[in-house]
């Protein structure tokens, strides 16, 4: 397992697509940290809203900001396309029957594929925050953060130095983990189609579609089982100062999410006729 | 037949896809040391029949074996086999040495195991193994696959159009390299639509045509189970008479010091005891169509012919 893991990582990891990502995911967070410091040297009252208007305070909970902001289409496009792209890429270049010529159990070449692409969108996850949180500090400083009493803000507290950086992490790994549904979709779709842009399409369009039925809230409790529904349930560490219940529900979510279609998914490898 | 000799062994194989049928009730074997040409047209169930041979697709009915062993997805006896099933694919973003090396170890065996230097001796590509595969030529490519398919020295070499892409010079490398590898003891089983080269390369032939078996055996008896041969024989005039009442026999003509027969529904057994009873000396007899003209007639016959295949001997 280790073998496979390690060669699929070099395949998905070394070449010039994952490169590129890299560099969006450092260029795009400090390129919006500049921008919240211009704007906010530039124009008097407009702090923006919500955790950017909070941000300002302090460099330390730029991560957030930033975050909140890429994580609803962004990062769900990078993880969309690692973990759409596992199988199908393969396939479309014809180097999947060959993998599959060698006595390799197909199960765990998709479990290997499926923790490659796991471990590159986590790592994208973080590559955000980490290039968000050196930009935020170099911008704004590491500063404590006073939550004032605004409309949409509970307010009236203040989040320290080490609570703020406990709880961005805290936030990031959520975030990340927030893509495990994604993942385990993209898992099975890639194992649908041997056209790569097909299968990474339609896994994001899952993710489009998830929020669009989301934000209908007629739907009722229906929408409690979309996989971003529970997204941005970590925000309320920095604006209501708890840990929302929600960030739990949105765990069983994600797990669910990767029992039903990671089993599917395997199911369905293990049995196809390899015909790329 | 298959035997305990028998390498791989294809036994009332049937893949459908929907109501089509690729392959119906096939089976033939190969034995140890044999190189067999897969041969038909376009559609006959070649490809089909190797991908499920080499465990990438499950059969409707029947199975494969390989050493004795059930094939399947995965199966073990895999790592016994070298396969090179359509064209040589690669990961283009990485180099052939890389992609040599991932593929051998995604198997879970050692790098230092594989005989690389004996494998990339093959493949001929010099410093170009450390280049990117997306900067290879067609050729290139098929010759890192034959390096790959050589890594570990196996046993049974799978190859499904190996000369694709290749030109002459290549196609006759690849030809010198299945005659030094069956002399080494290695079984290949080949599909090609190349007839001149499958009867230099084969010793055996499995001719298809419509997922059916056509006919199977030796080239020789491939080639001469029908068609025309050349006698010699001391008395050519008697022979003439002798001839023109064998059953079978559609015609005879001189030709040089002998004559044609024109075999088109008999057997060259027939004409040689026919001739040997007539009190002749029979000097040679030897088929004369190649095999070109022997697997367009099978395909001809077969088209026609519902009656159960033979099983390779």
């Amino acid at each position: 397992m280790i073998s496979l893991v390690r060669t699929e990582f070099v395949k998905a990891a070394v070449r010039m697509r994952s490169l590129v990502i890299a560099a969006l995911l450092v260029g795009l967070p400090t390129l919006i940290v500049v921008a919240i410091n211009a704007r906010g040297r530039r124009v008097n009252n407009d702090n923006g809203e919500g955790l950017f208007r909070l941000a300002q305070q302090s460099g330390l909970l730029i991560p957030a900001a930033v975050l909140s902001a890429m994580s609803g289409f962004l990062l769900v496009v990078v993880a969309g396309t690692l973990a759409g792209d596992s199988v199908a890429s393969d396939a479309t270049w014809g180097n999947l029957r060959y993998v599959l010529m060698r006595p390799v159990p197909r199960g765990r070449l998709l479990v290997a594929k499926a923790i490659v692409a796991g471990v590159l969108i986590w790592t994208c996850t973080v590559l955000v925050a980490l290039a968000a949180l050196v930009a935020g500090i170099v911008l704004f400083g590491s500063h404590s953060v006073v939550v004032p009493a605004l409309p949409g803000l509970s307010g009236g507290f203040v989040l320290g130095t080490a609570t703020l950086l406990g709880r961005v992490a805290i936030a990031t790994l959520y975030v990340a983990f927030g893509y495990t549904a994604l993942l385990a979709i993209g898992t099975l779709f890639t194992t649908l189609t041997d056209t790569a842009t097909a299968a990474v399409g339609a896994t994001i369009g899952v993710y489009i579609v998830s929020e669009i039925l989301d934000s209908i809230s007629q739907l009722g409790t229906i929408r409690y089982g979309f996989p971003t529904h529970y997204m941005g349930a970590w925000q309320s560490m920095f604006t209501d100062n708890h840990y929302s219940s929600d960030m739990v529900v949105g765990i069983v979510v994600q797990l669910a999410y990767l029992v039903v279609f990671g089993t599917a998914a395997i199911i369905r490898f293990r049995t196809m006729d390899i015909r790329s | 037949m298959a035997t305990s000799e028998s390498v791989v062994v294809v036994d009332g194989l049937w893949k459908q896809f929907g109501d089509v049928s690729a392959v119906e009730d096939l089976s033939f074997s190969v034995a140890q040391g044999q190189v067999c040409g897969l041969l038909g047209p376009n559609g006959a169930g070649k490809t089909t029949t190797l991908r499920v041979l080499m465990g990438l697709e499950r059969p409707s009915r029947g199975n494969t074996r390989v050493f004795g062993h059930l094939v399947g997805p995965s199966a073990p006896v895999l790592a016994r086999a070298g396969a090179m099933v359509e064209a040589a694919a690669f990961v283009p973003h990485l180099s052939g040495m890389r992609n040599l090396q991932l593929w051998w170890e995604a198997g879970g065996s050692r790098w230092r195991d594989a005989d690389v230097d004996g494998a990339l001796g093959v493949a001929g590509l010099g410093d170009a193994v450390h280049r990117k595969v997306r900067t290879y030529s067609q050729g290139m490519k098929q010759r890192l696959g034959f390096a790959r398919l050589l890594l570990g020295r196996p046993e049974l070499l799978v190859l499904d159009e190996p000369t694709n892409g290749l030109d002459p010079g290549e196609i006759r490398e690849i030809r010198e390299l299945i005659g030094r590898l069956t002399s080494g003891g290695a079984t290949v089983l080949l599909s090609s639509h190349h007839l001149s080269e499958v009867e230099q390369v084969c010793t055996h032939l499995v001719v298809m045509n419509r997922g059916r078996l056509v006919r199977s055996g030796t080239v020789t008896e491939v080639i001469g189970s029908s068609g025309s041969v050349y006698v010699e024989v001391d008395e050519p005039a008697r022979a003439l008479d002798v001839l023109a009442h064998v059953p079978g026999v559609a015609g005879v003509q001189p030709q040089g010091d002998g004559l044609l027969v024109d075999l088109r529904n008999g057997r060259r057994s027939d004409v040689a005891a026919a001739l040997v009873g007539a009190g002749l000396r029979l000097e040679t007899i030897m088929a004369t169509q190649r095999l070109e003209d022997a697997f367009l007639e099978l395909l001809e016959e077969g088209n026609g012919d519902t009656r159960p295949a033979r099983v390779a001997s």
